[in-house]
């Protein structure tokens, strides 16, 4: 890369993190863009520039996380995530009280429309399990009340129900490959539910994390 | 009860620079340097720590003509003795571990 076209994707990179700054913090954006105007060597300035594109993004994550609408998005996620811990528990309960009429309503809402095509897993799933699920989604419940009372450490329940759940995702493998069905039959929405949850607990460390310095 | 302070490593790094000269300002390029933190790192600091009052930020002519203004910062009262206790804590903590190897 010539130098003349590093210094010119520099600029271009420091006008972008100017640009990407929270409002309120809009001079910062164009201090450090007035700082590249000073650094001669192009290498350093175009590395500057990668710098100050991150600072922009971590400042600009900070105040979305810290909005109102911000704070609402994720404690709807999180709640989503509660709910969806709660979902299979509720379908096996109806199933062997033999709520029938529930457990069709929620048998609609898996891969098949249908819970008896569950039932052999149902059958199989030991009675640990369902109270694995449940206790990961109250540590999720206990995070969002956390998080909402601004209370530092609402990550840690979080990490802890995301960890029973991958307790759980993994004794699901066995009855799986006991019974040979597969719940969720599409490993990309697998994978798109754990990377789901795992976002949601990074997104809440960062949005609960401490930004205090000074005692206080 | 009061909220425990960060130790980050980084925090530590740009007081020790900052309170080295206190009554001098400084650009944030001269910090990045002096520091060795990544501009990333480094504004996302300075911003905390103008935001907590713990640092002062202004607006200065730049040296050289046909150059565009610059940030400088320096410690403002209660920054420097925030940095003074970081120290203190920094190098007693470092006593106590270094005595504890001996």
């Amino acid at each position: 890369m010539t130098e003349a076209l590093r210094r010119r994707l520099a600029k271009k990179l420091m006008r972008h993190a100017a640009c990407i700054m929270p409002a309120r913090e809009k001079n910062w954006g164009e201090a450090m863009q007035n700082e590249l105007q000073v650094i001669e060597d192009d290498q350093v300035a175009l590395h500057w520039a990668f710098g100050c594109v991150i600072a922009g993004y971590t400042e600009r994550l900070s105040a979305l996380l810290q909005s109102w609408y911000g704070r609402s998005a994720l404690a709807c996620l999180i709640a989503l995530l509660a709910v969806r811990e709660f979902f299979a528990p509720l379908l096996i309960f109806a199933y062997r009280m033999q709520y029938l009429g529930l457990a069709h309503f929620l048998g609609l809402r898996t891969a098949g429309d249908d819970y008896r095509r569950l039932i052999p897993v149902m059958d199989a799933t030991p009675a640990w399990l369902p109270v694995l699920w449940v206790a990961a989604g109250l540590l999720y419940l206990v995070a969002l009340w956390r998080m909402l009372r601004r209370a530092d450490g609402s990550a840690a329940p979080f990490f802890l129900g995301f960890a029973l759940e991958l307790v759980g995702i993994g004794a699901v493998q066995s009855v799986q490959a006991a019974t040979g069905i597969i719940i969720t039959p599409n490993p990309i929405v697998r994978a798109a539910g754990v990377a789901l949850t795992l976002a949601a607990g990074l997104l809440l460390w960062w949005a609960t994390r401490k930004r205090t310095f000074a005692a206080n | 009860m009061g909220r425990r302070p960060i130790f980050s490593s980084q925090t530590d790094r740009l007081l020790a620079v900052l309170l080295k000269s206190p009554q001098a300002w400084q650009h944030g390029y001269a910090l990045m340097k002096q520091t060795g933190l990544q501009s990333g790192t480094l504004y996302p600091l300075l911003v905390r720590l103008s935001d907590q009052g713990l640092l002062d930020a202004e607006w200065r002519e730049a040296d050289k003509p046909g150059k565009p203004p610059r940030h400088v910062y320096r410690l403002t009262p209660g920054g420097l003795a925030f940095a003074r206790e970081q120290a203190a804590t920094a190098s007693k903590t470092t006593g106590a571990l270094l005595g504890a190897k001996a």
